[in-house]
């Protein structure tokens, strides 16, 4: 691979460091000036970069680029580095995607607070970008403490009481996840005597012929108890509708969008899905999690009346997929997971960035105080139905296809009834989905949304932007497929 | 394994347990913040009997000496938390917490 383009993954870290160091450098009154081209400009970089870097794998035959930021990592036995391969490069163009809508929405709805915003959200695409890019699991639960708490600061950045109550809920469920993550770490590194990912993998391959097998099981249980929390997924889900609910909006964005599925689902994929597929106790475990979560997250959005709040029961129960696809311990259903990861990234983001058009536009979330809104955001209204499709996994919407991977690879591997079951709730999705837009969108027009207008330009850009990304990707699938096939992947 | 390491360990995990019981059983932010900080000192010792076991004893220290940062960190960040909610609600009581709901 030639030297000048593995170049190109230094700018991952280097480029929010250095805006970070800029922004606090020139301070407050210079760089509110700047803040949308500096956002907009690390975002579009990163994604650039994903994208050349995943084709450079694919050209090359390479698993994974290693490096390291600022130190020579082959000095020093144990010395952490960076290694990212074709499921972190695709989390890294997430990422930018979903930060680049995260700025953009901002510009117009936080006027009063773009400093400190983009200050903490040039801080939480870093630490999501070390999560995605770390080789050892020490390195990753640092990254997912940066990450979690620029989010607790984000939560409540206009200090009212309902974002310091999310921001609390929050804190207080990730800090007990984080213990039990340390834990979970400590009696795994009692054993291996490194956390990089190759020796935990090798170690948990065949762990009971290994030293102090009973503590090897707590510690992974711990472990995996902590990544759950911190997903979101069902039994732990407690904090999550409350902290999308309560953050102002363009924070929901990139919370719903991505944050979550970073600091929790990225690590189950990785530890469950990658390192062990076979194991059978595993994927039942996480197969019931998965279950539950996709019943419990669409039973509680039909019930709720806020339209965040329905997005973020939402969120649990995709997540759920994403849960279950992995839980089939196969290649396809991995395949099936990391695209719903994608997609979930793209249809969430759409759905808060249209949430975050109508709050601005008539201050309120609650459902049964809005009411049609098309005629006068037809935009609005219009990837708001195509992203609530895509989420329901209507065809040829790019949520239709790797919900579908995900439900065969779930009935190969758990039989008829799970996928039956994942099926059913799908219908359920569509259900409160539509009684939310029907709420919302369409039926007469109340008295008092008569002079409502459009949203502002750039939030609209960002929803049509993340529309065309759903509509173009469905279409494209089965093309996406043909080459994964070709490369052997499925 | 030894009866020392094994006593150790013990201990470890049962500080663990009683911060998160802490945890469980306490109504005010403080307290919470506090048992926070109990689970996670605890976790340091476990650690460093982890790096005891297996002889890696600079990575361990390495290791230490990040999760203690990590731990202050959020320590002041939760107690700006629970000073702003205090302000608003003119006590430290969590069931006050309840209006988030819909």
């Amino acid at each position: 691979m030639p030297d000048q383009f593995s170049m190109l993954v230094y700018s991952f870290l280097g480029l929010p460091l250095a805006a970070l160091v800029l922004f606090n450098l020139f301070g407050k009154r210079v760089m509110t000036k700047f803040y949308m081209p500096v956002g907009m400009g690390i975002c579009l970089v990163q994604m650039l970069s994903a994208i050349v870097s995943l084709v450079l794998l694919s050209q090359y035959n390479k698993d994974a680029i290693t490096f390291s930021q600022f130190w020579n990592y082959q000095l020093y036995e144990g010395a952490s580095y960076f290694s990212p391969d074709t499921f972190s490069f695709l989390s890294l163009l997430c990422i930018g995607l979903v930060g680049l809508v995260t700025f953009l929405v901002a510009y117009p709805v936080l006027p009063d607070r773009r400093f400190q915003f983009c200050n903490v959200t040039l801080v939480l695409l870093l630490g999501m970008n070390g999560i995605a890019l770390v080789y050892d699991l020490f390195s990753l639960y640092v990254f997912m403490e940066v990450t979690a708490l620029s989010a607790f600061v984000l939560i409540a950045l206009y200090r009212d009481a309902k974002g310091l109550e999310g921001s609390f809920k929050y804190l207080m469920m990730s800090a007990i996840a984080s213990a039990f993550i340390l834990t979970g770490l400590a009696l795994i590194f009692l054993n291996t005597g490194s956390l990089q990912y190759d020796v935990v993998q090798a170690y948990l391959a065949n762990w009971q012929n290994g030293p102090n097998p009973v503590l090897t099981q707590i510690g992974f249980i711990m472990l995996m108890s902590g990544f759950s929390i911190k997903a979101g997924v069902a039994p732990f889900h407690g904090w999550l509708p409350d902290a999308y609910q309560s953050a102002p909006a363009p924070v929901s964005i990139i919370l719903g969008g991505i944050v979550t599925k970073m600091a929790g689902v990225y690590a189950i994929i990785r530890l469950v899905g990658e390192w062990l597929p076979g194991s059978s106790v595993v994927n039942v475990a996480f197969m019931f999690l998965g279950l539950l979560s996709i019943v419990l997250g669409a039973m509680s959005a039909i019930g709720s009346t806020d339209f965040k709040r329905v997005l973020a029961f939402s969120s649990i129960s995709q997540i759920g997929y994403i849960v279950l696809g992995i839980s089939s311990g196969s290649p396809l259903g991995f395949v099936g997971a990391v695209f719903h990861f994608f997609n979930h990234s793209v249809f969430k983001s759409t759905l808060f960035v249209n949430s975050a058009a109508v709050e601005m536009q008539t201050k309120t979330t609650l459902i049964d105080k809005l009411g049609g809104l098309h005629k006068q955001m037809p935009v609005t209204g219009t990837s708001n139905i195509l992203a609530f499709l895509s989420t329901a996994g209507i065809p040829p919407l790019a949520g239709f296809w790797s919900k579908l991977l995900i439900i065969i690879a779930v009935w190969q591997a758990h039989g008829g009834v799970v996928a039956g079951v994942a099926l059913f709730a799908s219908i359920f999705t569509a259900v409160y989905f539509l009684m939310v837009q029907r709420k919302v969108f369409f039926g007469p027009c109340r008295e008092e949304w008569k002079d409502v207008q459009e949203a502002k330009f750039s939030i609209r850009l960002a929803s049509v932007l993340l529309s065309c990304i759903t509509v173009g990707v469905g279409c494209v699938f089965p093309w996406i497929l043909r080459f994964l096939g070709a490369q052997g992947w499925i | 394994m030894s009866p020392f390491t094994i006593v150790a360990l013990t201990a470890a995990l049962l500080l663990i347990f009683s911060g998160l019981y802490l945890l469980l059983k306490t109504h005010n932010m403080l307290r919470i913040i506090i048992a926070i900080e109990i689970v996670m000192k605890a976790i340091t010792l476990l650690l460093v009997f982890a790096g005891l076991m297996n002889g890696k004893m600079a990575l361990t220290q390495a290791f230490i000496i990040t999760v203690i940062l990590v731990e202050v960190v959020v320590a002041v960040v939760a107690a700006g938390v629970a000073i702003n909610l205090y302000r608003h609600n003119g006590d430290m009581e969590i069931s006050r917490l309840n209006k988030l709901n819909g």
